[in-house]
């Protein structure tokens, strides 16, 4: 009896606390209605190793100074391909974050199925001087996020570059000037010579799931990915460069070809003197290498320029309401100001995509703490789009990557580029 | 003569274990280097100058006893939500008659069969639908139920004399009591080591939740440990391998407890 | 006697129901939803589906990747029952018929790695294994052999890649089958000793053969979550290459499903693994589950 008084009593109490509480949420709510607070969620691909401290960082410190808006950062595993797999699923259900983090890949893909706000949009809708854009971003800059009817997508926001890095160790013990690796053909000099000497491999090509790097050695030779909307790279020129990667590889057994995580591990172990890969690893393979590491720009074949795609990825508003909307716009403008994006770089080893960062004073320190850097800011200036195709696009790189791994485990390059051309062209 | 035999099968059965258990060691041992001495010490069983900075690390990462709660809630939920359903479901089939049987033992056990990947996305269709993204129960509900579980149970209680039951049911006795009172006492053994097998593959998991959870307060172990892989920044691996750790304690004491259950029932209850 | 039957008839709703209501709505509307997508072409979020027929299942048939794909699944298959089967399966023989003391030992360490992440055992084994750089590569140049770069070959990144399930499963289903053995009747096994015929001649006339259900379970598990468990260090490790060398079907699935978006395909495919995987189920009730007497 006792027991069943105090439940009772227990019960009134609670029941009166909730309407209290209610009626309080409603004053509150009634008073405060023009200063809700406007939670939006952003999605980023940067893990612990790569960022993801600057990123919690980043948003701590802008929650901290926006009282009514609340970003709430969620990490994406396996980069812009997994970003891109949840984003699907979500858009699918209908709950999309408010801002994401898109992949050059994906620019055209993204652009047709998915509903976004246009930095130019966001801009005009936002902002009173309508200038933001265009003071920040270099024209070169906006054209990596432009889709292929020529709008801008989103804002860039993380730019890479592929750099030759190598071991100078090894390169001093076998007596190879740096120098001399400005060319293709003077790097694979150089590999045939660690090679005969110690048994070793010359170089290391990356092999993500995408052809970034092949496409750079492709552009340096004057071959073109695509022209016109169509694939163009089963050119004379194209097939040249694939042929003396294939040689490198398959002949001379001078160039190592396996995934990228272990062909980097091969390069910090020593087993390999020259690695082709994004600026990104930068920090994992200083961290972890005991030797000299140096890094130069990208190579290119005697007779051309190099030239190199440009890596990373672009800030995209996802969100549909017009004040989660702004919120998103706000946040975004919070990225790229100097400060924050100087932290950005400094977590993700990326390069800072605006004028303004480029050229401050924390940024140049930093780059003279870190100089392997150097040689990925200067080639930024003559970077071009990473190749988007307009229709399929995601089965024409799925079709380039099957090029790579034939012809690198033995098929001819004339045949397997020209066919791999023809599929990809008879699905734009 | 024979003792050398047995000795040869004894060489060969060390091998084993050595080559089983090398992985575990490498692990143990790479958590305790740091990343430069994790390439160029490999060969080092015993690290040459030992750290807990990536300990120390995670600790400031992450919130570990966090990470730890969230697992074992979100395991234990599973656990009971299996056996609980799978009872259920095997007493069912095991004492009552009931027209198509047969048929509905079929599907049941069908969905066994079905890969992952066919129902990932409607599956998180309806969870995001109902609202309960990154919650535990969203990644538990549908799973609250294996039909392993029901075909385990259904040969375990074939260990149990149908007179008995039908005795005891003729008493008058309902059917919850017999199930609460006789059933579970006598596959206590089986319940015991089902369930430690279902908690330890649902410690692990790490494609659904990955898809569901995505809060970093609702994260699992096997999610922050995604956050110490990266393939453009590089893999921390000695952090990566001091997370696994972590993650390996609580399987470990589940199997260390419940060690004599889990190896002399897994199939005496599974199988006759 | 029918109030009785009418409470039972309730019993039965009520402890199947909770099972029911699940499958139905998490794996069997799924099922039924994968079944109509696999006949159209999509991307899971454009507006439109358009019918395509029967043109996902013509294609898994005459596409060279996929037969590639269905081809490596087979071996896939094969090596599984090698390694997760045939060999967990000798060994407890021995454990259980050849040697006389340190058996539960064996028993004990043998389940540790099946604790383990599959996600943990891919990381440590692509660390252990690399062909250039590992510890392993190091150990065997000491010993002046180098070890095949077997990430390049399709067949030698199958064989890797079932060694990490292998690693993982061997004490599972070793247990498995050693208890299986332990219900073969002693005074069988005393009576043989005493006819003074050998061990391996009993253990293939009498212990296989009392042990065959139990065997036939196992190799079924093997198969179906053998391919399963493998996904996980295919995705970590090779993704499929070289040149789809070392996909598999269900791994093909989720590469269609959710890189490429070709959701009608990758339906298709689904359709197909279910399918093979029906025939083995249809197998183990036939063989494992016995006749009907289970439910009488």
């Amino acid at each position: 009896m006792k027991n069943s008084s105090s439940w009772i009593k227990r019960v009134v109490g609670a029941i009166t606390l909730l309407m209290v509480a209610v009626l309080f949420a409603g004053c509150s709510s009634a008073k405060g209605a023009a200063k809700k607070v406007v939670h939006i969620s952003y999605w980023h691909v940067n893990a612990q190793t790569q960022g993801g401290a600057s990123v919690d960082e980043l948003v701590k410190n802008f929650n901290k100074t926006h009282k009514y808006i609340k970003v709430t950062a969620k990490y994406n595993p396996n980069m812009y391909q997994g970003l891109m797999q949840n984003l699907q699923s979500a858009q699918a259900s209908g709950k999309v974050p408010d801002i994401a983090q898109v992949g050059w890949a994906y620019t055209n893909y993204f652009a047709s199925n998915f509903k976004y706000l246009t930095p130019t949009d966001a801009q005009n809708k936002f902002d009173s001087s309508k200038t933001f854009i265009s003071k920040n971003f270099s024209k070169r800059t906006l054209s990596f996020a432009k889709d292929s009817k020529g709008n801008l997508v989103g804002l860039p926001y993380s730019l890479s570059t592929p750099i030759l890095y190598y071991n100078k160790t090894m390169l001093d013990k076998y007596g190879i000037s740096a120098s001399s690796l400005s060319t293709w053909e003077g790097v694979s000099t150089a590999a045939k010579k660690i090679k005969e000497a110690s048994g070793e491999y010359g170089l290391y090509i990356q092999e993500p799931g995408d052809t970034w790097a092949q496409q750079a050695m492709l552009l340096s030779n004057g071959a073109q990915i695509k022209k016109n909307g169509k694939a163009t790279f089963a050119s004379a020129a194209g097939v040249k460069a694939y042929q003396f990667y294939q040689d490198m590889v398959v002949k001379d057994k001078t160039a190592l070809h396996t995934p990228w995580a272990q062909g980097i591990d091969d390069f910090v172990n020593g087993k390999v003197a020259i690695a082709y890969t994004t600026v990104a690893q930068a920090s994992h393979i200083k961290k972890s290498a005991n030797f000299n590491v140096e890094a130069i720009t990208s190579p290119h074949f005697k007779g051309s320029t190099a030239t190199v795609p440009v890596g990373g990825s672009m800030l995209a508003i996802t969100a549909q309401k017009t004040e989660k909307q702004k919120a998103a716009w706000t946040f975004e403008k919070y990225m790229y100001k100097n400060s924050s994006l100087v932290t950005w770089t400094k977590g993700t080893g990326y390069l800072p995509p605006t004028q303004g960062a480029l050229s401050s004073q924390a940024f140049k320190s930093y780059l003279n703490e870190n100089p392997m850097l150097k040689p990925a800011t200067s080639q930024i200036k003559t970077a071009v789009p990473w190749t988007s195709f307009p229709k399929n696009g995601l089965q024409a790189e799925q079709t380039m990557i099957d090029a790579r791994d034939k012809i690198l485990s033995g098929s001819s390059v004339q045949d397997t580029l020209k066919s791999a051309q023809e599929k990809i062209n008879e699905q734009q | 003569m024979n003792k050398i035999k047995e000795n040869g099968w004894h060489i060969l059965l060390l091998l084993i274990c050595l080559v089983l258990l090398l992985p575990v060691i490498f692990m143990i041992s790479n958590s305790f280097k740091t990343l430069r001495e994790s390439y160029h010490s490999m060969l080092q069983i015993i690290p040459l100058h030992p750290t807990l900075s990536n300990y120390s690390t995670l600790g400031r990462q992450v919130n570990l006893l966090r990470l730890i709660w969230n697992t074992f809630f979100m395991a234990t939920i599973v656990t009971l939500g299996k056996l609980v359903t799978g009872l259920l479901a095997a007493y069912a089939f095991k004492y009552f008659s009931f027209t198509g049987k047969r048929w509905l033992y079929f599907i049941f056990v069908s969905t066994i069969f079905v890969p992952f990947t066919v129902i990932m996305i409607p599956n998180y269709l309806v969870i995001s639908k109902i609202n309960l993204l990154n919650t535990a129960l969203g990644v538990a509900l549908p799973q609250l139920c294996d039909a392993t579980g029901i075909m385990l149970f259904l040969k375990a209680m074939d260990k149990i004399p149908k007179s008995l039951i039908e005795s005891v049911h003729i008493d008058g006795i309902p059917s919850y009591k017999i199930l609460k009172d006789i059933v579970v006492p006598i596959l206590r053994p089986s319940i015991i080591s089902i369930g430690a097998i279902f908690f330890i593959n649902s410690w692990n998991e790490y494609v659904w939740p990955t898809l569901i959870l995505k809060d970093k307060s609702s994260f699992t172990l096997p999610l922050a440990l995604e956050n110490y892989i990266s393939s453009e920044g590089g893999t921390n691996f000695p952090l990566a391998m001091a997370l696994s750790t972590i993650m390996i304690i609580v399987p470990l004491l589940i199997y260390l407890i419940f060690q004599r259950y889990i190896l002399n029932s897994i199939s005496s209850s599974g199988l006759k | 006697m029918s109030s009785n039957s009418k409470k039972n008839r309730f019993l039965t709703i009520a402890y199947l129901s909770p099972t029911a209501i699940i499958l139905l709505v998490f794996m069997i509307i799924p099922i039924i939803y994968t079944l109509y997508l696999s006949f159209f072409d999509w991307n899971l979020i454009a507006p439109t589906k358009d019918f395509v027929g029967l043109k996902n299942y013509t294609s898994i048939f005459t596409d060279p990747v996929n037969r590639k794909v269905l081809l490596n699944t087979v071996f896939y298959i094969l090596l599984l029952l090698v390694l997760n089967f045939l060999i967990p399966y000798f060994i407890s023989i021995i454990v259980k018929f050849f040697i006389s003391k340190m058996q539960t030992s064996y028993k004990i360490i043998f389940f540790i790695p099946s604790l383990f992440s599959l996600v943990v055992g891919a990381m440590l084994f692509s660390w252990i294994m690399n062909p250039v750089s590992g510890p392993v590569a190091f150990f065997v140049r000491y010993l002046g052999v180098a070890l095949p770069n077997w990430t390049n070959s399709g067949a030698m990144a199958i064989v890797m890649l079932c060694l990490i399930t292998n690693w993982k499963v061997f004490g599972y289903n070793f247990v498995l089958l050693l208890t299986g053995l332990g219900s073969v009747p002693q005074n069988i096994i005393d009576a043989t000793k005493m006819d003074n015929i050998p061990k391996w001649r009993m253990v293939w006339d009498i212990v296989l053969p009392l042990n065959k259900s139990i065997a036939f379970y196992v190799l079924i598990l093997t198969i179906v979550q053998g391919l399963q468990y493998v996904f996980t260090p295919i995705s970590v490790i090779t993704q499929g290459g070289p040149y789809y060398g070392s996909s598999n079907i269900l791994y093909h699935t989720y590469l269609n499903a959710f890189v490429l978006y070709k959701t009608g395909n990758a339906s298709a495919l689904a359709v197909i693994t279910f399918l093979i995987f029906l025939v083995l189920l249809y197998l183990e009730i036939r063989f494992v589950e016995g006749r009907t007497d289970r439910y009488e």
